[in-house]
C-alpha cells in the first residue's frame, strides 16, 4: 500500500500506528506515565494546527504568521466551554447563569458595581453546550481568516507585506485578550477546568482518551488534506504558489482559492487549539504573542514546507527537542532551537521530510546500480 | 557623518557645561551669622509685636539654616544663656538628679563649647527660657513658610509660591508675594506670585461693598490663562454663593472658566501632538535601520530587535566602564561615549550575522525570516548569560527634566534628545545614500545586482557594508530607547512588529515613507488616545488596535505603501 509513496508519508504512517499502538502498549505496561502520554497528546494537537499552516504556506505559497491566533482562539473556545462547567466558585448571576470560576476571580465591575451585579457576558453563552463550542471553535477562526483574506487577497496584498499584516492583526488580538475589561480573564487566561462532557478531566482515563481522540484527529485531517491536495484544486494551489499572474490570465481567479484555503488552515488551527486546551489545563493570550506565530512557522520549516508530513514531523520532533532539552539542560535549549533555525535554513531548505526523500533517493539509486 | 556627529557632540558639551553647579557653601558667610545672632537675641524680647517683626525679619533672610532654628523656637528649645542665644533639644540627668542642658548652636546645629573645651550643659535652671505663647507659635509657623519663600533656590522657592496660593492662606505671604511678583530675579516666580496673589484675591471672602475687586480677579486670572484658578472657580460656581454677588459677578466667573477651559485644551493639545511627535521619532529610530536591511536589501530582519539590545547593552557596559574607573565628575559623559559605541558594536554584530547567515539568503527573504528569528533566539540568549535579566541604565542628569517652552507646556528633555537624534540619523542616512559614492553603490546593487556586478561593484562587500549600516542605526535606537524604556535581553521583541508596520506602511526603500510613516502612527496613537465618545474613552491599547486597523484598511488601497516603488522596480 505504501510502496509508491515517499518516505516521509510512509514515516508519517509508521509514526501514526506507533502512537496507535506502541504508546497504547508502552503506557498499559506501566513504562511510559499518563504525563508522557498527555505530553504527546498535547504536541500532536500542535501538528493539526501546523498543517494546516503548511496547507496555506506549502502549498499556497502565503507565510501567514496569525496560525498562533486562529489556534488560540479555538483554545479560547473551548476554554470558554470548559470554564463553564469547572470550578466551584462563582455565583449565579440575575439570569440563572452560572459565573465561570475564572471569570468570577478577575470580573471587572464597573464603578459602583458589586459582586452581585456580575452577569455572564453574552459571548460565554454559546459556548455552554459541547457540540455549538466544536462548531464555533472551528467556524469563528475559519470566518476570521476568510475576511482576512478576502481583503487582503482581493487587494493583491503579497509576500512579505501579507506576512507582515497578519502578524500585526495577531498582536492586536493579543492587545485585545490581555485587556481584563473584556471579560476573558485577561492576562491570566481562562482556566479551573474540571469536567469535559461529563468526565472529569484529572483521571487518567480521561487524559488517556483525550490522547486518541487528538491522534485520530491528526489523522483524520492529515488524510483530508493530502486528499485535498491530490485533487485539482491541490493543482490550482501550487499553481497559485508558482506563478499567481500566470494563472489568473488563465481566468481563474486566485484570491478565491487563497481565501478558501488560508480559511481552512484557520479552522484546523482552532480544531488543534480545540484539542489542546482540555490537555493543557489552561488556555492565555501567551499564544496570540509574535513567539508562538513564528514557533508554527518554525515548525512547518524544520519538517519541510509542502509535503504535510513535514508539517507533522517538525511539530513532534521540535517540540520532543524541547521537552528533552528544557528539562535536562534548560539553558541550552535557546542555543539548540536558535541553531537550529538557522541551520535548517541554510543546510537543509527542504526540512526533515527533504532529508528522508534523500536517504530513499540514495538507497534507490544503489539498488538501481546493483541491479 | 562625520561633520553631523561632531557637531551633535559639541551641542552636547555646550549644553551639559551650561547646566548649573551647585550652590556654592554659603556657611562661610560669618558676617552674615552675626548679623543673625543679634537679630536672634532680641526674641528674649518681652515685646510681642517686636518678637513677631523680628520673626519675619529672619524669615526675609532666606537662610535654610533657620528652618531648624524656627522649629526648635516654636517647639520652646531655645533659651537665652550668658546672653547668648543656644538650643537645646534633650536634657540630660545626672547623679544627684540635676537636670543638665547640652547645648547646640542655634544655627550651625555644632555643640556650643564651655570653658573646659567639651560640650556645654550647665543646669536647665540656669537657662533663661524663651518660649513663646500661642500667638508666638502661629508667628514662627508663619515665618517658617515665608522662610522657604524667601530662599535662595529657585525651585524651593516656586514650591512655596505655588502653596501660598492655595488655601488655607496664609495673610503674612501677602506682602512677600507683592514684593517677589515685581523683584524676583526669575520671571517663572514673579508671574507665579502675581497668580497666587490673585488666587488669594478670589478665595478670600469679603463683604458685599469690597466684592468688587474679588470678581475682577477672575477676570485677570483668565487673562492669565492661570490653570490654577480652574478649580477655585469650578468650586465657586458650584457653591453658589452669587444670590447676594449677583449675576455679573456670576457671568465674570463663568467667562474666566470659559477662557482658562480652551487654555487647557491648548495645552492638553499640544502635549498630545508632543507625545506624537515622541512616539513617532521613536517608531522612526527604530525603523531605520529595518528600512535599510528590510527596504532596501529585502532581508526580513527579524533579529533587528536584537540589534537594538546590543546597542542598549553597549550604553549599559559603557555605563558601567563609567562608573567603575573613571571619577564621578565624568559620569555624564558616559551617555555621550555610548553613541559611538552602541552603533558600532551593533554594526559589528550585524556585519557577523549578515556574514554568517543573510548572505546565503538574499534570493529567499521569506526564508531570512526564519533564520534570522533562530539569530534573534541566540542573542537573546546569550544577553541573559551574560549581564542576566536586571540591569539598569541611568539617563545623564542633563537629560533629566524638562524645558517649559510655553506657559504650562513642559517638553521633557529626554524625548526632545530623541527626536533630535532621530533627525541628525535621518540627515546621516540621506546624505550616506544619496551624496556619498557608498551610497549610490549600494543603491545600484539593490536596484539590480547583475548590472551593478558587471559593471565593477564589489556587491558582495556592498552588501555587508550596508547591513552592517542598517544594524549600525538599529543600535542607535537601543542607545535612545535607554532613556525610556527598561533594558532587559529580549527588549527587541516588544518593538520588531511595530517596526516593521512602520516599514511596510511608508513603502519599501523610501527614507521619506519612514518618517511619513512613523510620524503619522505616532501622531494618530497618541491623539486617539485621550479622545471620548460618550462614555468610552479610547485608551492606549484601543488606540493601538485601532492604528492597527487602520494600517490593515491602508494596505487595501496601497499595498506598497505610501511610496511605492515606480517604473521597473516596482515588479521586483
Amino acid at each position: 500500500m505504501f510502496r509508491d509513496k515517499p518516505n516521509h508519508v510512509r514515516c508519517v504512517w509508521a509514526l501514526f500506528l506507533f502512537g496507535l499502538i506502541g504508546i497504547p502498549a508502552l503506557y498499559f505496561s506501566g513504562t511510559i506515565s499518563i504525563d508522557t502520554v498527555n505530553m504527546l497528546g498535547r504536541y500532536l494537537a500542535f501538528a493539526i494546527a501546523a498543517i494546516g499552516l503548511d496547507l496555506i504556506w506549502g502549498y499556497c505559497g502565503v507565510l501567514s504568521l496569525c496560525q498562533a491566533l486562529f489556534f488560540a482562539l479555538g483554545g479560547y473556545a473551548m476554554g470558554m466551554y470548559l470554564a463553564h462547567h469547572g470550578g466551584p466558585e462563582g455565583i449565579v448571576d440575575k439570569d440563572g447563569w452560572k459565573l465561570p470560576a475564572c471569570l468570577f476571580v478577575v470580573y471587572p465591575y464597573e464603578v459602583g458595581e458589586a459582586p452581585g451585579d456580575a452577569m455572564v457576558p453574552w459571548f460565554w453563552k454559546p459556548f455552554f453546550s459541547l457540540p455549538l463550542t466544536v462548531l464555533l471553535g472551528m467556524a469563528l477562526p475559519g470566518v476570521v481568516a476568510a475576511v482576512i483574506g478576502y481583503f487582503g487577497f482581493r487587494s493583491r496584498v503579497r509576500g512579505v507585506y501579507f506576512a507582515i499584516l497578519t502578524q500585526a492583526i495577531t498582536v492586536a488580538g493579543w492587545l485585545v485578550f490581555c485587556m481584563n475589561n473584556m471579560k476573558l480573564c485577561g492576562t491570566n487566561g481562562l482556566t479551573r477546568f474540571n469536567t469535559i462532557a461529563g468526565f472529569e478531566l484529572s483521571s487518567h482515563g480521561v487524559k488517556f482518551g483525550l490522547y486518541l481522540l487528538t491522534l485520530v484527529c491528526l489523522i483524520g485531517v492529515f488524510c483530508f488534506c493530502r486528499f485535498l491536495v491530490s485533487t485539482r484544486l491541490g493543482r490550482v494551489l501550487v499553481a497559485v504558489r508558482d506563478d499567481e499572474t500566470n494563472l489568473r490570465f488563465f481566468g481563474y481567479k486566485p484570491y478565491m482559492f487563497k481565501m478558501f484555503v488560508f480559511a481552512l488552515a484557520a479552522a484546523l488551527g482552532g480544531l488543534g487549539g480545540m484539542l489542546y486546551t482540555p490537555q493543557m489545563g489552561i488556555i492565555t493570550p501567551e499564544y496570540m504573542t509574535a513567539k508562538w506565530s513564528i514557533l508554527f512557522v518554525i515548525w512547518v520549516a524544520v519538517g519541510g514546507r509542502g509535503t504535510l508530513s513535514g508539517a507533522v514531523l517538525g511539530a513532534l520532533g521540535v517540540n520532543l527537542v524541547y521537552n528533552f532539552l528544557t528539562t535536562s539542560w534548560p539553558e541550552a535549549w535557546p542555543f539548540v532551537q536558535g541553531l537550529l533555525f538557522v541551520g535548517v535554513v541554510l543546510l537543509f531548505p527542504k526540512g526533515i521530510a527533504g532529508l528522508l526523500d534523500l536517504i530513499r533517493f540514495k538507497r534507490l539509486a544503489k539498488r538501481n546500480v546493483e541491479a | 557623518m562625520r561633520h553631523s556627529l561632531a557637531f551633535f557632540m559639541a551641542v552636547a558639551t555646550g549644553w551639559m557645561l551650561s547646566q548649573p553647579v551647585a550652590a556654592a557653601d554659603s556657611s562661610a558667610d560669618t558676617a552674615n551669622d552675626t548679623a543673625l545672632l543679634e537679630q536672634m537675641a532680641k526674641l528674649a524680647s518681652d515685646d510681642a509685636a517686636l518678637r513677631k517683626q523680628v520673626l519675619f525679619d529672619l524669615a526675609k533672610s532666606g537662610d535654610s539654616r533657620l528652618e531648624a532654628f524656627l522649629e526648635n523656637y516654636r517647639s520652646g528649645s531655645v533659651y537665652l544663656w550668658n546672653g547668648q542665644i543656644v538650643v537645646c533639644t534633650e536634657t540630660e540627668e545626672d547623679e544627684d538628679f540635676n537636670e543638665l542642658a547640652p547645648l547646640t548652636h542655634p544655627l550651625t546645629g555644632e555643640p556650643v563649647l564651655g570653658e573646659d573645651g567639651n560640650q556645654a550643659k550647665p543646669d536647665i535652671l540656669d537657662l533663661e527660657d524663651m518660649s513663646p505663647d500661642r500667638a508666638g507659635r502661629l508667628a514662627a509657623r508663619s515665618a517658617l513658610f515665608l522662610l522657604k519663600l524667601s530662599s535662595p533656590d529657585r525651585e524651593s522657592r516656586l514650591v512655596a509660591v505655588k502653596k501660598s496660593g492655595t488655601p488655607p492662606y496664609n495673610a503674612e505671604s501677602i506682602p512677600f508675594l507683592t514684593d517677589m511678583a515685581e523683584n524676583d530675579p526669575d520671571e517663572k516666580i514673579q508671574f507665579t506670585a502675581r497668580e497666587s496673589l490673585l488666587l488669594i484675591r478670589l478665595g478670600t471672602d469679603v463683604p458685599l461693598g469690597q466684592a468688587q475687586e474679588r470678581w475682577a480677579a477672575a477676570g485677570q486670572l483668565a487673562g492669565m490663562k492661570s490653570l490654577r484658578a480652574l478649580p477655585v472657580l469650578e468650586e465657586l460656581l458650584r457653591d453658589g454663593g452669587f444670590s447676594k454677588h449677583g449675576q455679573a459677578a456670576r457671568e465674570q466667573c463663568e467667562n474666566a472658566v470659559a477662557s482658562i477651559n480652551s487654555h487647557q485644551s491648548f495645552v492638553n493639545w499640544v502635549g498630545y501632538v508632543f507625545q506624537g511627535l515622541s512616539l513617532g521619532s521613536i517608531l522612526i529610530i527604530m525603523a531605520l535601520g529595518l528600512a535599510i536591511t528590510f527596504g532596501l536589501m529585502g532581508v526580513i530582519n527579524m533579529a533587528h530587535g536584537e540589534l537594538m539590545m546590543v546597542g542598549a547593552f553597549t550604553t549599559y557596559v559603557i555605563q558601567q566602564l563609567f562608573v567603575n574607573h573613571l571619577p564621578e565628575g565624568l559620569f555624564n559623559w558616559y551617555y555621550v561615549v555610548a553613541l559611538p559605541s552602541a552603533f558600532l558594536a551593533a554594526a559589528f554584530v550585524g556585519w557577523l550575522i549578515e556574514l554568517a547567515v543573510v548572505r546565503h539568503l538574499y534570493r529567499r527573504p521569506l526564508e531570512s525570516l526564519l533564520a534570522t528569528w533562530g539569530v534573534s533566539i541566540l542573542l537573546i540568549q546569550s544577553a541573559r548569560l551574560i549581564f542576566g535579566d536586571n540591569i539598569g541604565v541611568n539617563s545623564p542628569t542633563w537629560l533629566v527634566g524638562s524645558a517649559e517652552v510655553m506657559q504650562d507646556v513642559n517638553l521633557p528633555y529626554n524625548r526632545l534628545f530623541i527626536i533630535t537624534l532621530c533627525a541628525l540619523c535621518v540627515a546621516m542616512i540621506y546624505t550616506l545614500i544619496n551624496r556619498t559614492k557608498l551610497g549610490l553603490r549600494m543603491r545600484a546593487t539593490m536596484q539590480n545586482r547583475d548590472m551593478a556586478d558587471s559593471l565593477g561593484v564589489n556587491t558582495r562587500r556592498i552588501d555587508s557594508y550596508t547591513f552592517a549600516f542598517g544594524s549600525g542605526l538599529a543600535g542607535l535606537a537601543g542607545y535612545a530607547l535607554t532613556l525610556i524604556g527598561g533594558v532587559t535581553p529580549d527588549m527587541g521583541q516588544n518593538y520588531i512588529v511595530e517596526s516593521f508596520l512602520v516599514v511596510v506602511t511608508g513603502g519599501v526603500g523610501e527614507l521619506l515613507g519612514v518618517i511619513c510613516s512613523g510620524l503619522g502612527l505616532g501622531v494618530a496613537t497618541k491623539v486617539i488616545e485621550p479622545m471620548q465618545f460618550g462614555d468610552f474613552t479610547v485608551e492606549a491599547i484601543w488606540a493601538k488596535v485601532f492604528v492597527l486597523a487602520c494600517v490593515v484598511a491602508f494596505i487595501q488601497f496601497k499595498p506598497a505603501g505610501l511610496f511605492p516603488p515606480k517604473g521597473r522596480l516596482a515588479d521586483v
